[in-house]
């Protein structure tokens, strides 16, 4: 996952492009493949070169995994679209915090964002609530 | 000139009174909350608001009653009185503190309108009868917003709709709809205008509060309080960080509040016992009138008063 908010991070313009989307997302439906496949099963009207280079800038970038397979690559995707979703949702919350110091912008949120490092407390609550459920459930039998 | 030195005088009277005053509160908030003892967390947000706008009310409030009509009626309009290097630079200080607090606040409202603007690029209304408009978003949105000044909406992410049972989104809808019709936003956007350093542990404090307040405002029984503790940590699941430098303190401040309000809601009690509101109140508002009745005796007297002041400051 590190890779994602590394990535998502950077500037602007060092995130994905139309191409590079429609890329990702072409390699999210099939799981793996090499150019040449993305370019017979999919409806990519592109020059093999362009989706190579932009393949390869994906891999850069940290998003695909490959593997060599005989003169080419099998490209893989690193992470799932939700993961990509969250990071993306996540991103957009710590943009805004870091940009101000806190409470300092006028917007409300449900839960402030935490930490991957918190998701340890949010089992605890978590079974903290089950155990009130079951509580409640006992006394209602 | 005469307007200038107006203007000027003014200014320096404002920071005069400002600097101590807000120099006090950032000090000693903790202690008057103690003091009042607010019963319920509507009540002590509201306190900490109050206590958080109190420097810059007070200044505007002084200098508008006392130093702005003295000068104005015992002034003389000719005469060749130059602004003296203090009230100069007292001004100044006053001005610069002014037009940061402008620009800080337009900055904050334009970042938001922009986000706001992103956000709700392919919404839709969902049914709502509340006064609050409700937009479902896109999942790559935050789950749960209220965004918006003047006219608040609420936002809900599809993943988070996705990932809510019905009473568990109701019940959250009605936290935010809760921060939507208390104006938490618009008294946001008076923070950074009414700008002092100091006063990020007072806004914090005030910003938990509002938080257990909008879940009370949602909760009227004891099924509505596991149902928004649920959501609370469903939502938090949907958008985690890593932890950057820059963001620790404010992650673990909200890690901290998210298992505060969490462990509140599951041991949530049915129709609560009222409780008795605390007797410090009661002397409030005859103080006040006390103090007011000896503004208007002694009006005439401090008018002349401050303008002395004045008239050795210029020097």
């Amino acid at each position: 996952m590190n890779s994602i908010y590394q990535f998502l991070g950077r500037s602007p313009k060092s995130q994905l492009g139309p191409l590079e989307r429609q890329l990702l997302e072409e390699l999210w439906k099939c799981k793996s493949a090499t150019v040449r496949e993305l370019l017979d099963h999919g409806d990519l009207k592109l020059a093999y070169t362009t989706v190579m280079t932009t393949l390869d800038r994906l891999y850069k970038k940290r998003l695909l995994d490959r593997v060599a397979e005989g003169r080419a690559f099998r490209y893989s995707p690193r992470h799932t679209q939700e993961e990509i979703k969250k990071a993306a949702a996540g991103e957009t919350i710590r943009q805004l915090l870091s940009s101000s110091p806190a409470a300092s912008l006028p917007l409300s949120y449900l839960v402030e964002a935490v930490s991957e490092h918190d998701a340890g407390l949010l089992d605890e609550l978590q079974h903290l609530l089950d155990r009130k459920l079951r509580q409640i459930a006992k006394e209602k039998a | 000139m005469f307007i200038a030195r107006g203007i000027g005088v003014s200014l320096a009277l404002f920071l005069l009174v400002y600097v101590p005053a807000s120099l006090a509160v950032s000090r000693g908030w903790n202690l008057l909350q103690e003091v009042f003892d607010p019963r319920t967390a509507r009540a002590s947000a509201s306190l900490l608001f109050a206590l958080r706008m109190l420097p810059f009310v007070l200044a505007s409030v002084f200098t508008l009653g006392l130093p702005l009509p003295s000068f104005l009626l015992l002034e003389p309009r000719s005469t060749d009185e130059t602004v003296g290097a203090a009230p100069l630079v007292l001004g100044l200080c006053c001005l610069a503190l002014l037009v940061a607090g402008i620009v800080q606040a337009a900055s904050a409202q334009m970042k938001t309108s922009q986000a706001l603007i992103k956000w709700l690029d392919g919404s839709t209304v969902m049914d709502s009868t509340d006064a609050v408009p409700v937009f479902r978003t896109a999942k790559d949105t935050p789950s749960l917003t209220v965004a918006g000044v003047r006219e608040p909406k609420v936002l809900v992410s599809e993943a988070a709709i996705a990932a809510l049972t019905a009473t568990e989104l109701r019940a959250a809808l009605k936290h935010e709809v809760a921060h939507a019709q208390s104006y938490d936003n618009l008294k946001k956007l008076l923070f950074r205008f009414s700008v002092f350093p100091g006063m990020t542990g007072l806004e914090r404090a005030w910003s938990e509060q509002t938080e257990l307040a909008a879940d009370d405002a949602a909760v009227l029984c004891c099924q509505d309080a596991l149902d928004l503790a649920s959501a609370l940590i469903k939502v938090s699941r949907l958008t985690t960080l890593q932890p950057t430098a820059a963001l620790t303190t404010g992650l673990l401040h909200s890690s901290t509040a998210l298992g505060t309000r969490v462990q509140r809601l599951v041991s949530w009690e049915n129709a609560p016992a009222p409780t008795p509101s605390s007797t410090r109140w009661r002397y409030a508002l005859p103080s006040l009138s006390g103090v007011l009745f000896l503004v208007v005796v002694t009006y005439g007297p401090m008018l002349n008063g401050l303008h002395l002041i004045t008239e050795w400051l210029v020097r």
